[in-house]
């Protein structure tokens, strides 16, 4: 058995069929930025929307390199795949700033009629830039956890003539408040197609897709793209400085025959997810049986934060 | 076999007065290229291009190189000089107008 067999095993909890292993102290692997669509005449441009999204910055293999300790490198190496924001954000109950947010995708497909069930798993960290000491009443002066306001990981999926997004956020801060609680990607009741698009009528977006940069959000935290998984709460590792990363592991299972969550787990804890609908939509032309697994981040204030992923393991079963 | 990326750093954006762009982690490559597309001109600009370095990707501070002056339309080359370290930008300065840019990094090692 190779080493990196070993690790597979050891660390990960991959259905019967892997999809995807990828250490990205080997390389991108295909994860790449997500931009808007650029299909629109005469030059390109992107369709109409309220919503600035060809400002989300690029996604980097990072040293995870910083001011004082220098570098600290991957959990398999010295590479990692970041995700970072730019350093501007919009109040919460707003539509994301231009860059405020980080995506990373990769696009896969469907490849046997038996698989069910779709996983993802991977090992992450995050931070927040060390620009400057925050002053002020802070009770812990140049900590800024509460600067990353999100992150999650999850799939865009279509099959047998429907899409959805399946996915989990971990809602760490609004407004500068620590929340500290994990959502699931389940767009609200009653909603329309032109409310989830800030009011835009026409735009392409339908209620349920891309609730990162659409979809309402409330002063408590609460959004129309994401539901509070019951039992949610979860105090994550965010060690003494900002420059102190601590590799943590997430999965998410899900079962695409009856398009539901299965189950979810972070470090140690299991939530049983069964009887979760995901909220399908009538398929987009072109792209039936796809699989896209994605990463995202977002900042809660004008500073960059960062979101770093050693290493996912996509599966099937 | 060696390992090649590019990377959007600013997409079909009017860009005047000075920036820089993103900082960008590059340790695993051994070349660096920026590629300054301008896709349209307003006015008459002239565009000064500074490659800068950084130790933590907050403090920078100009590679010693010569900066590239760029006018009109079209592509242009900023090749980085060897021994560039982690985290590099390009600081960029736009006068006498404004330029539509696509700007990425190509870096490869």
């Amino acid at each position: 058995m190779s080493v990196d067999e070993i690790l597979l095993k050891s660390r990960f909890q991959p259905l019967e069929r892997i999809l995807a292993y990828d250490v990205f102290n080997t390389g991108f692997n295909g994860w790449m930025t997500l931009m808007p669509n650029f299909t629109e005449y005469p030059d390109f441009d992107v369709p109409a929307t309220l919503v600035c999204k060809d400002q989300w910055p690029p996604v980097m293999l990072s040293s995870a390199t910083y001011r004082y300790p220098g570098t600290h490198g991957a959990m398999s190496g010295t590479y990692s795949l970041k995700l970072s924001t730019r350093p501007v954000a919009a109040p919460y109950v707003e539509k994301p700033a231009e860059g405020s947010l980080g995506h990373a995708i990769k696009r896969l497909s469907f490849y046997r009629p038996e698989n069910r069930f779709l996983q993802i798993e991977c090992w992450f960290s995050y931070t927040a830039e060390q620009d400057v000491v925050d002053g002020g009443d802070r009770p812990q002066p140049g900590l800024h956890e509460n600067s990353i306001r999100d992150f999650g990981m999850g799939f865009d999926v279509q099959e047998h003539g429907k899409r959805y997004f399946v996915g989990m956020r971990y809602l760490n801060a609004v407004d500068g408040k620590l929340t500290q609680k994990w959502q699931y990607v389940h767009s609200r009741d009653g909603v329309t197609d032109e409310e989830w698009a800030y009011g835009l009528k026409g735009d392409w977006c339908k209620k349920g897709v891309d609730p990162w940069w659409f979809g309402k959000r409330y002063p408590n935290g609460d959004h129309d793209g994401f539901m509070n998984l019951p039992d949610g709460g979860q105090k994550l590792i965010y060690n003494e400085t900002d420059c102190k990363l601590n590799w943590q592991y997430m999965r998410l299972k899900i079962d695409t025959k009856l398009r539901e969550y299965v189950e979810f787990q972070c470090q140690d804890k299991i939530w049983d997810m069964r009887g979760t609908k995901a909220d399908a939509r009538d398929g987009y032309d072109r792209i039936d049986n796809l699989i896209n697994p994605l990463f995202w981040v977002g900042t809660d204030t004008n500073r960059r934060v960062f979101f770093y992923v050693d290493s996912v393991v996509v599966s099937q079963e | 076999m060696k390992m090649v990326n590019d990377s959007h750093l600013e997409v079909k954006k009017y860009f005047s007065g000075t920036f820089g762009t993103h900082p960008y982690e590059v340790g695993w490559a051994d070349e660096a290229i920026f590629f300054v597309m301008v896709e349209k001109i307003e006015g008459n600009p002239t565009l000064t291009a500074q490659v800068q370095l950084s130790q933590d990707g907050v403090h920078w501070a100009d590679d010693g190189s010569t900066p590239s002056v760029f006018t009109g339309e079209g592509l242009h080359i900023v090749k980085v000089q060897p021994n560039f370290g982690n985290y590099i930008r390009l600081y960029v300065n736009i006068e006498g107008g404004k330029m539509f840019l696509n700007l990425h990094i190509v870096c490869k090692g």
